[in-house]
């Protein structure tokens, strides 16, 4: 089941995790909105460590001002669930 | 990588997917070990990244994927007893044998 | 040495390679040379051309296509897979007059090869995945691209298990052009987001 709907906010993990991960770098602990939910897929990160797990994955919209500091544009990152907590109220 | 300064403009010109008959060659042998199954698509990734730093900013796209295919390929011992380096006992003294 | 294999020229290292992964019995040379000559590559821009065009030519298709990007391509014939066979789920995003859009894969060089061929030089370069993220206004203008301030950009980071194709707005002289003239206005960049179509 998915966690989040289309509509919420949600916060990217903050932190470097140990080994392979699809969580770039740049997002991480910014706040998003998801836009898309990709279906359930293979957790890369798990996968590697002999866990054969599949979650939901999510498009999640981030402003580039929130990135960057600065640019009127959006950057759609897709993420795994266990990337993602919800947004701070 | 996505946010990193400091690379320049793109080369928009820079159009053929291999510049080199080698970096064709290295797709056609990832292509062939994935449908084989000798490792997945994570694990290619994987061994992509744990080049290091500063040897992967130097290398060209296709001399990572060369390199994580030597990282895979041993780590996983896939090529064990068939390396030219270590077959051949008798004729390991032979100059063509052994091929430098 | 033989086992050192940073001392050995690349082209050198490839056949070693070759030849190790050969005697292991991972692979033949007839496999190899099946892969180079394209038996296992079916992928081409003319694939997403036709689908963008059918988009352009049919709001029916359109409106599945933007709802259901792997039916869609079905009801075309296409798969979506990547370059060993494995199946991706295929977003397709459509620029309007407000919007445009452009994918970039900024972990490694995610591509939709089944429907766009092996991906270009620069799509894997350093360049182009660092920068599109942070300043795709710029990254766009140098490819010639230029678009109006108020158009709003979406950057698409294909960071897992999606394939993005843009569709492109329908360029204002196509009018009553039938779908084969229209896929061949379609470009691969256009597919892509790097240029207007």
């Amino acid at each position: 089941m998915a966690r989040f709907a289309v509509g919420a906010r949600v916060r990217a993990r903050p932190g470097d995790p140990d080994g392979h991960t699809r969580l770039p770098r740049y997002v991480r602990g910014h706040q998003g909105e998801i836009v898309d939910d990709h279906g359930s897929w293979q957790l890369p990160d798990e996968a590697l460590r002999g866990t054969i797990r599949a979650e939901p994955v999510y498009a999640v919209r981030f402003a580039a001002r929130d990135l960057w500091g600065a640019g009127s544009h959006s950057v759609i990152v897709d993420l795994w669930e266990s990337y993602l907590e919800e947004a701070a109220q | 990588m996505g946010g990193q300064a400091g690379f320049g403009p793109v080369l928009a010109g820079d159009e053929p997917p291999f510049q080199a008959d080698w970096e064709m060659r290295v797709a056609a042998l990832t292509m062939a070990l994935r449908l084989r199954e000798a490792f997945t698509g994570d694990e290619f990734r994987d061994a992509i990244e744990r080049i290091p730093p500063a040897d992967y900013l130097a290398m060209s796209y296709y001399e990572r994927w060369l390199r994580a295919l030597e990282l895979l390929l041993a780590e996983k011992e896939l090529l064990a007893g068939h390396g030219p380096a270590t077959g051949h006992g008798a004729a390991a003294g032979d100059g063509e044998a052994a091929g430098g | 040495m033989s086992g050192d294999h940073g001392e050995l020229p690349v082209a050198a290292r490839v056949r070693q390679l070759e030849d190790q992964v050969i005697a292991a019995g991972l692979t033949t040379d007839a496999e190899l040379d099946e892969i180079l000559a394209g038996r296992y590559r079916t992928g081409s821009p003319a694939n997403g051309a036709r689908l963008v065009a059918r988009a352009w030519a049919d709001a029916g298709f359109r409106d599945r296509l933007l709802a259901d990007g792997n039916a869609a391509a079905a009801e075309l014939g296409f798969g979506a897979s990547g370059g060993g066979g494995y199946g991706y789920r295929l977003k397709a995003v459509q620029n309007t007059a407000q919007r445009h859009n452009v994918i970039v894969c900024t972990l490694c060089s995610c591509y939709p090869t089944s429907l766009l061929g092996p991906s270009p030089s620069w799509y894997k370069s350093f360049a182009y995945r660092s920068r599109t993220v942070r300043e795709p206004r710029a990254v766009l203008a140098e490819f010639g691209l230029e678009l109006p301030a108020e158009t709003e950009i979406l950057v698409w980071d294909s960071s897992a298990e999606t394939r993005y194709l843009v569709v492109p707005a329908r360029p204002a002289d196509s009018a009553g052009l039938a779908e084969d003239a229209l896929a061949s206005l379609v470009t691969r960049d256009g597919m892509i987001g790097t240029a207007a179509f």
